[in-house]
């Protein structure tokens, strides 16, 4: 392979982690906050692909806009599943495993309510970027995967930031790193959870804008990106969000590199195979290799 | 009120469980339509391999999504034997079950991963075995599928539609009774302890993770015997049939039907199974319907369906109770 070759391989690579990590971010937070799988991560991003299309197809906007508008209606939705379905749960005691199995659930029923809504056929997005390749030397990049890249990146950076240097960012971890002494300091659980869960759906539905844009948005195009999310969330760490970016990137970077070697009919058992080995030899993932505590 | 125990009287079970047997052996006799007879035994086979979903989800507490590879395993094992080598089906029976179980194996270690993670290892082990049934063109037929495969023989006798059906019967009351006899016995009870306080069972000497793994090896065991009758009654495989969301059926008929019954893993599947076939009209409603009655029947507590008659017994009884002496006494069954 040239090393140009190599540079735009890595680069796409890149676009597909940022998505990875913006989705996998999710399910740290809530796996972190709450103990719940969230199964139907997949399916809120799928949302925000859905709803951001619809949009776009009534009004044609801007696809900073159209972002916004995806992420606005992805959280709007996680946050009032979690109120309405795992909260109403968590109060009547029902133990974890079986909101587990209901995240299945909502997984199976947004898609079929989605096919229902929205129909079957996968929708294409405009096209919102310039279709000429920004070219430095030798290596062509085409400017949707860098804005896909840049934007997916940016989103993690900013809330991190939101995370580490505000009240609410800081009650938000506190609620999760220990719900009891968090309450007693005067943090409403209910709220931060319910942030929580709007916060992951927000990222979530921008990684669906942002992957319709790349290639197409349909209903069940949620569930196998949301393992493979959950895949990257495990490499770097579970319940660490520098380790939910870390893993979308590394992963990223290998499922693009590993048809190289690999059939491609095989693409998503290399996510798998790695996903089962790092359950058994790494569970707390890379992350877990640095702070190592007693 | 958050989760309701499921309680039947010895009479109640034994009056349930030959009324169903007796309903089981007569209605391909009362109802001969081929097509009636076939749906029916595809009910049971779902049943067997929801049995086996139940020993892991309701009795040792493990979330597994790994069932639909096992049932895979199973199915395109004898598939291939039988079809390509002339393996008696008897005999490819019992290796289709052992093959499933013996794959189970390699995933021992798995389970030793708690809760969520075990659920999603398993799912994706289920995704790694269906990407190699569909792209493993030259064992398995890859996306065209495994076609001829021939029907079920004891000896010389060629098995009939309704052959078949008994045949599935026969392994189904085979697996319930052995399962019941199972989680009846000393094996039974030191699962049931791990379900009540994990820590505790492991400091009275119980190997959490050996008895784990026990009925992991079993459930793939029996899913695999599953997967053999399915192959020999639809006498074709895809793999299709066998992709992660065919876990996810074998866990909505454990959950729907009630998590910790082995007759509510039957009653689920049969729920599943026969549900879309008579409501044809909202066929696009079908997984709308199951993934709101998965939510509900999770939010209710766990008891599922059987629960849900447990519950009508229970007042039936107390009303029953409340005419003959004219005031409620406190019965030896609690809701």
């Amino acid at each position: 392979m040239q090393p140009s070759q190599l540079v735009e391989l890595a680069v796409g690579g890149f676009a597909t982690g940022a998505i990875y990590g913006l989705i996998g971010l999710g399910f740290s937070m809530i796996i972190r906050s709450t103990g719940i799988l969230h199964f139907a991560q997949g399916e809120i991003m799928m949302l925000g692909a859905m709803f951001g299309w619809m949009v776009v197809a009534w009004i044609p906007l801007s696809f900073v806009v159209v972002l916004l508008i995806g992420m606005l209606f992805s959280g709007l939705a996680s946050a009032l599943i979690y109120l309405v379905v795992y909260r109403a749960m968590q109060v009547r005691d029902i133990p974890l495993m079986n909101i587990v199995i209901a995240t299945i659930g909502m997984s199976i029923l947004l898609q079929n309510v989605s096919m229902l809504i929205w129909g079957s056929e996968p929708m294409s997005y405009p096209k919102f970027f310039a279709v000429e390749t920004y070219r430095m030397g030798p290596v062509h990049i085409s400017p949707q995967v860098l804005w896909v890249f840049a934007l997916g990146f940016g989103l993690m950076i900013l809330l991190q930031a939101f995370l580490a240097f505000t009240r609410t960012g800081i009650a938000l971890q506190a609620a999760a790193q220990d719900p009891e002494t968090a309450q007693l300091m005067g943090v409403d659980l209910t709220r931060s959870t319910a942030l929580t869960f709007l916060i992951s759906g927000m990222m979530a539905g921008a990684a669906g804008v942002l992957l319709g844009s790349m290639f197409f948005a349909s209903f069940n195009m949620g569930f196998i990106i949301g393992i493979k999310a959950f895949v990257a969330a495990t490499l770097g760490g579970v319940g660490s969000i520098g380790g939910a970016m870390l893993g979308g990137l590394i992963f990223g970077l290998i499922e693009t590199f590993s048809p190289q070697w690999i059939s491609s009919g095989y693409r998503d058992a290399v996510g798998m195979t790695l996903l089962i080995l790092i359950l058994l030899a790494l569970p707390g993932g890379l992350v877990g290799l640095f702070s190592r505590r007693s | 009120m958050a989760t309701r125990r499921v309680d039947f009287s010895a009479t109640e079970i034994l009056v349930g469980r030959a009324v169903a047997l007796a309903i089981l052996i007569a209605a391909p006799l009362v109802n001969g339509q081929l097509y009636f007879i076939h749906v029916m035994a595809l009910a049971m086979i779902a049943a067997i391999s929801a049995l086996g979903m139940q020993l892991l989800l309701g009795f040792s507490g493990q979330l597994s999504m790994g069932q639909a590879a096992f049932f895979g395993i199973g199915a395109y094992t004898s598939g291939i034997l039988t079809k390509n080598f002339g393996v008696p089906f008897l005999v490819a029976f019992v290796i289709s079950g052992l093959a499933a179980a013996i794959s189970s194996l390699t995933l021992a270690p798995i389970t030793r991963l708690r809760g969520v993670y075990l659920a999603i290892a398993t799912l994706g082990f289920t995704i790694i075995v269906s990407l190699v049934l569909r792209n493993e063109e030259w064992l398995t037929g890859g996306s065209f599928g495994l076609m001829a495969i021939p029907r079920p023989s004891v000896g010389p006798l060629v098995l009939s539609e309704k052959g078949i059906y008994f045949l599935c019967l026969l392994v189904l009351v085979f697996v319930y009774v052995a399962f019941n006899r199972l989680v009846d016995s000393r094996f039974g009870r030191a699962l049931q302890a791990i379900m009540l306080d994990e820590v505790a069972a492991r400091s009275s000497g119980i190997n959490v993770t050996l008895y784990k793994s026990k009925c992991f090896v079993i459930a793939a065991l029996v899913t695999g015997f599953a997967g053999c009758l399915f192959a020999h009654h639809s006498r074709y495989l895809n793999p299709d049939d066998f992709s992660f969301w065919k876990s996810i059926e074998i866990l909505i008929m454990v959950a729907v039907g009630g998590i910790g019954s082995m007759a509510g893993a039957i009653i689920g599947a049969f729920v599943v199974v026969l549900l879309p076939e008579y409501l044809r009209a909202v066929e696009e409603w079908r997984l709308v319907i199951f993934g709101a009655l998965l939510i509900l029947f999770m939010g209710l507590g766990q008891s599922g369906i059987v629960g849900l008659i447990s519950l009508t017994l229970f007042r039936a009884r107390a009303a029953l109770r409340k005419r003959a002496h004219g005031l409620p006494r406190s019965g030896s069954v609690s809701p």
